[in-house]
């Protein structure tokens, strides 16, 4: 199998292997596909025009009587890199910096957001102030510094550690999750596309070593870059895992008796550059290739971080951090990382009328105009009730409330939502709402006042309340006591994405849509707007709390025209002050176009491909 | 390869170039500005020198995707010369906002049937051509395949069936549809 | 132009005018020579306009066969183009996968190994003669010839056992790979198909026989669907087409590329630019070819077949199994493709009906950002209009023939 069958090794360094950099420069047999630099016009036709020499040698510094040279940008360090001219920062990482003129540097154990390990050798590259190759993540870039990246030594180096790494590392791509978003493959297709020279066995060490309620370790496939140490222990502040032994018996572990139960273990699976800790809860679902990111916030509580979604057709199947400086960094709590699950439980798809027994499926339209005759009769009247969600998005609530005021009358509104839970030190709040700052604006705007939820049951109690439009079925006690308390409604319209004790409740039951499934804006605890992006239109009968709005003015009456969130925002933000000046287009996130297989599109009305209408879904609880 | 013409059309009209350049595999690309497409082309075709009587193909890109996507497409044309045994490849840069290309066919007879294949597929009209109309799509057809934000399972609406005559389609009808 | 009841009725001098050419009052005829019809190689639909029995305007339609070749080829990695090429010249696919094989390697600037380059000749010109033998025997049946159809199909049918043992498919191979091929010689392979290329030697000579001479065949076949040079290379025309009109244009003699230059054979050339003469050119090329299979099988030189850089070609399967280099290669060539650089490039090959033109523009990924297949069959379609307005309706037949018009490599 290997090239060098026969030749024991002997404790003397072997010679690399044939076909590597250092024996054969330029190689005829194959390509540089290590993609040339990504410069400005680094794809398309046009690549690979603008070659710019390289450096014959480096460019000494003038001398000048003890001292060093005056910096040619006051305040920045200019270095030079692959022949190219770089002006940085001096607080900026090498690795960083470098890719401002397309040049990569690979690495592994170093991340932006940690302290700086430097044991992973991967980043090494030659520099004209040392004799000895270097590692990028630790050198700090001085004046006039030659960088080369890609010199025939700097690439022998790559792939030696390449080959080292992956010396000891099981065969394991066809089993393990990270194949499609792991380094050691990416790197190796790049730096290393030579066979192995092991001779024996691998070594072997626990596999599937459950460490708490989200992760599992793989010990053989760690690379011990300590990333996940350091994790927890810098950002976590919560320092659950070590590194244990010594050498090249290193392996990574939680300490005796102790568990990695942090509510931030789920980071340490992002960072893992290998597939050695692993996400149980998303473990042998699916490829990586096969999932469609969108980039959303999450609603797992008001913090607002920044996410992923990743999907597949209409399935959510994770999500994960994406980078916002301000509010999570590249970091999320496990609680709203498993938080992605009611989006495909227990979801409505069909519209229904009728309670108990009556219970059938209807149209759209039918239920719309049974819910206007009802509503028209009482509209204005105190017997009738709005009880909004501080889960729906901007756009929901500016369709929603605005109903209520223009075409209901009314001048407050009851406000349900999910019920308290606990906070963190770190990002969890306890308001686990995504956009009670957004509802209170926009009350606020439109001139409605709030009233807790209490209120409203005491009402309903009372008799006082006899006709309720609910949009949004998340309720901050218990569902089941709810469900009971709405039983004694005469007419109850329950707009709700999943299903629950209360839904059983509604004369009329009109699905409605999460917010994987429209395009929006909420609100964090901090006042803080976030766009989000529609991953996959809703199945069936779904649609957005503002298109039911819509609609139901339409049968009111009024001349209501939107058929987007866009259009919603449009109308109504220039009322509410706090939104008036958000920049709803410049604001929504880049759509991201994954490598490598990239899902179909879909078709021109939003669907997925081939969508049919064949009946009521069935939808899949994942 | 075909430098040597390039730079001889170059002499003769030397505004009628953006740019020349050679891509990474060797081979020579001269990018036109569009109105002197037809001088160029009556010139390759006419002078002995160059003699690229023989009209390969055309076709065109949709950079939208790519890094460089500004202007949007780019319509490229290859020709050959039998007698010098030479490739030519000419390229014209056209915007997003209704693409208009002076049309060949006047010197090439064999661009007729290119142009209406770049025209069906990625809606790039070309001004002066006899007969501009979708070639391999039917003409109910909506939208421009090739182009990268035309989905790839897209789907066309039903249209009505065409009154074909002289078609008999048996007894007590008319011969229309 | 006017009908002809409208039209002034010339004055005829009395004595030229005969019983036997009195005006009759006609009227053009619109003839649908539709999509599904014997004659009408791969649905084309000709609206032939008559004046009698003249074409007075002919109008070819295509697109029944367009399958949106270049959007699928945009959405799968650069070796799963290969059924997609496949399917263009459905008869001599060898030729499309290798011709596209061909342009992508000199995209990466792969150089691939000698004996995949000898073995891509052979299977090149084995192709070539599958299609000649289609579109000679099929010039044959549609005169009335059906004999001269079965000999040459049977000759087809030899080609066809030989290339399914080679790729494991009778009509659309898929093969070679990025960097050379797939899969080499099958064992007693070369032995093989020396005899049958002496079996078709023998079924060519009796197709020769009954065609070539035959004096129905050359009266109609000779003098029709003429065009003239000059039109010729503008409407593109190249290979058998263009070589008819006394050309001397052949990609694999003006740009040699594979082993085509340690070949002997030579390039027929005709004179007349007409149907015959056509005829007669693939009828060499059919000559010619087998002496290039037997050669270039004869100097096949042993060694690999692919080139040996995980990063183009799959590791072998052993290594996939056993080591974690050869699986996590393995899955980034399938999962992501063979990563071309950025870039652009125009690359050809002489196919069976001409220049087969390939335009691919590569974005950095594993999947081709453009395809562009210059398909020598939709120029010469172009200029069928042009050779037969003017001519009798019968005149058509044979044009549609010896142009060998394939269906899928005009519509993509």
């Amino acid at each position: 199998m290997s090239e060098s069958d026969g030749k024991k090794p002997d404790g003397n360094a072997q010679p690399p292997p044939p076909g590597s950099p250092t024996i054969h420069p330029a190689a005829k047999t194959g390509p540089s596909p290590s993609n040339p630099p990504p410069s400005p016009t680094a794809s398309g036709p046009r690549a690979g025009i603008e070659h710019q020499p390289p450096a014959a040698k480096p460019p000494t510094p003038p001398p000048t009587p003890g001292g060093k040279p005056a910096p040619k940008h006051p305040g920045f360090v200019t270095v030079t890199v692959d022949g190219k001219e770089l002006v940085a920062k001096p607080s900026e990482n090498m690795v960083d910096a470098v890719k401002k003129v397309g040049a990569d540097i690979p690495y592994y154990c170093y991340h932006q957001r940690l302290s700086i390990a430097a044991n992973c050798r991967m980043c090494l590259v030659e520099v004209s102030n040392s004799a000895k190759l270097v590692p990028a993540c630790q050198t700090p870039m001085a004046e006039g510094m030659v960088i080369q990246t890609k010199n025939p030594r700097v690439q022998e180096s790559q792939r030696a550690v390449l080959e080292f790494l992956l010396l000891n590392h099981p065969v394991d791509c066809s089993i393990c999750d990270q194949a499609g978003e792991c380094k050691l493959q990416d790197y190796y297709q790049l730096h290393d596309y030579r066979s192995s020279r092991l001779e024996g066995e691998k070594v072997m060490r626990t596999k599937r070593k459950v460490l708490g309620p989200l992760v599992v370790l793989d010990q053989e496939r760690c690379i011990q870059c300590t990333r996940c140490v350091r994790f927890m222990a810098e950002v976590a502040k919560e320092p659950q895992l070590g590194m244990f032994g010594r050498g090249s018996a290193e392996y990574i572990d939680t300490f005796p008796g102790k568990q990695l139960d942090s509510n931030y273990s789920g980071n340490t699976v992002d960072i893992c550059p290998v597939g050695a800790l692993l996400n149980r809860d998303f473990r042998f679902r699916a490829r990586s290739w096969f999932l469609s990111a969108a980039p959303s916030v999450c609603t797992g509580c008001s913090r607002g971080c920044n996410t992923f979604v990743d999907f597949m057709g209409q399935d959510t199947y994770r999500y994960r951090p994406r980078d916002n400086e301000q509010i999570n960094k590249s970091w999320m709590c496990d609680q709203g990382r498993l938080s992605y699950k009611y989006v495909n439980q227990q979801r409505l798809a069909a519209v229904l009328i009728g309670r108990g027994e009556d219970r059938r499926e209807a149209t759209a339209a039918e239920a719309l105009k049974s819910v206007a005759e009802q509503f028209k009769a009482l509209a204005g009247t105190e017997g009738l009730a709005v009880l909004a969600s501080p889960v729906a998005s901007n756009e929901d609530l500016l369709a929603t409330l605005s109903f209520a005021r223009d075409a209901l009358g009314l001048r407050s509104v009851y406000v349900a939502g999910r019920h308290e839970g606990p906070g963190d030190h770190y990002l969890m709040t306890p308001d686990k709402n995504p956009n009670r700052k957004g509802l209170e604006w926009i009350a606020r705007g439109l001139e409605l006042t709030l009233k807790p939820f209490s209120e409203l049951g005491q009402a309903i109690n009372a008799g006082k309340v006899k006709a309720l439009y609910a949009v949004g079925g998340e309720v901050p006690v218990d569902p089941t006591l709810v469900a009971h308390g709405f039983g004694r409604l005469e007419y109850l319209v329950l707009q709700s994405s999943n299903e629950s004790a209360i839904t059983a409740q509604a004369h009329v039951l009109l699905p409605s849509a999460v917010h994987v499934e429209d395009e929006g804006s909420f609100t964090n605890l901090d006042g803080v707007t976030q766009r989000f992006r529609r991953a996959y239109p809703g199945r069936a009968e779904v649609r957005s709390h503002w298109a039911w709005a819509v609609a139901l003015a339409q049968e009111f009456g009024f001349p209501w025209t939107q058929t987007s969130a866009r259009d919603v925002f449009r109308e109504w933000a220039p009322r509410i002050p706090e939104l008036a000046t958000f920049d709803w287009d410049g604001a929504a996130p880049p759509l991201k176009v994954t490598r490598g297989l990239n899902p179909l599109a879909t078709g021109a009305d939003g669907r997925p491909p081939g969508y049919r209408e064949f009946g009521p879904p069935r939808v899949r609880g994942i | 390869m075909s430098l040597r013409a390039l730079t001889l059309v170059k002499e003769k009209y030397p505004d009628a170039f953006v740019e020349q350049y050679t891509d990474r595999t060797g081979g020579a690309w001269g990018v036109l500005k569009p109105d002197s497409l037809r001088q160029v082309l009556a010139h390759l075709k006419d002078d002995p020198q160059l003699d690229f009587k023989l009209f390969l193909s055309m076709d065109a890109v949709d950079r939208l995707q790519l890094t460089d996507s500004v202007p949007r497409f780019e319509v490229v044309y290859f020709l050959y010369s039998v007698t010098h045994h030479e490739h030519l490849r000419l390229k014209i840069r056209a915007g997003e906002e209704a693409p208009e290309i002076p049309s060949a066919t006047s010197i090439f007879q064999g661009a007729n049937w290119w142009e209406r294949f770049v025209w069906d597929f990625y809606g790039i009209r070309f001004t002066g051509h006899p007969d501009l109309r979708r070639i391999l799509m039917y003409e109910e057809f909506k939208g421009h395949p090739l182009r990268k934000d035309y989905p790839l399972r897209e789907r066309q609406p039903l249209i009505p069936e065409r009154p074909i005559r002289d078609i008999f389609r048996g007894p007590g009808t008319s011969g229309t549809a | 132009m006017a009908h002809a009841d409208e039209r002034e009725i010339e004055e005829r001098p009395p004595e030229e005018d005969s019983e036997l050419e009195a005006h009759l009052q006609t009227r053009r005829m619109m003839i649908n020579l539709g999509p599904s019809h014997p004659a009408m190689h791969g649905t084309v639909r000709m609206r032939v306009e008559l004046e009698g029995e003249t074409i007075v305007r002919a109008d070819p339609e295509i697109g029944f066969l367009h399958r949106g070749f270049q959007k699928s080829c945009e959405n799968v990695t650069w070796n799963q183009c290969l059924p997609y090429t496949d399917r263009l010249n459905y008869v001599s696919a060898i030729m499309n996968n290798l011709g596209f094989l061909k342009a992508v390697e000199k995209l990466v600037g792969l150089e691939i190994p000698e004996r995949a380059q000898y073995i891509r000749v052979a299977a090149s010109e084995l192709h070539r003669m599958h299609d000649h033998l289609t579109c000679v025997g099929a010039i044959g049946l549609e005169l009335g010839g059906f004999s001269a159809f079965l000999y040459a199909i049977e000759g087809r049918e030899l080609i066809m056992d030989r290339v399914s043992e080679l790729t494991g498919a009778r009509l659309t191979t898929t093969f070679g790979r990025v960097g050379g091929l797939n899969r080499d010689l099958p064992d007693g392979w070369i032995d093989r198909v020396n005899r049958t290329l002496d079996k078709i030697h023998e079924l060519l000579g009796e197709v020769d026989g009954l065609l070539t001479a035959n004096r129905i065949f050359v009266d109609r076949m000779r003098g029709t669907g003429v065009i003239t040079t000059q039109d010729a290379l503008d409407f593109g025309f190249t290979g058998p087409c263009l070589r008819a009109n006394g050309i001397n244009y052949d990609v694999r003699k003006a740009h040699p590329y594979w082993v085509y230059d340690r070949m002997n054979f030579d390039i027929p050339v005709g004179q007349n630019g007409d149907n015959y003469d056509r005829y007669l050119m693939r009828m060499e090329e059919l000559k010619q070819s087998e002496a290039i299979v037997r050669q270039a099988l004869k100097e096949a030189p042993p060694g690999p077949i692919i080139v040996d850089d995980w990063r183009v070609a799959l590791p072998p399967k052993a290594e996939v199994y056993g080591t974690i280099e050869g699986v996590i290669s393995h899955f980034k060539l399938v999962m992501e493709g063979v990563p071309v650089p950025p870039g652009e490039v125009y690359d050809c090959t002489e196919a069976a009906n001409g220049e087969l033109g390939w335009y691919l523009v590569s974005d950095g990924s594993g999947r081709p950002y453009k395809v562009h297949v210059r398909s020598p069959g939709f120029a010469i379609l172009s200029g069928v209009p042009r050779m037969i307005e003017g001519r009798m309706l019968a005149d058509l037949i044979p044009t549609f023939d010896t142009i060998n018009m394939i269906g899928g490599e005009v519509e993509q």
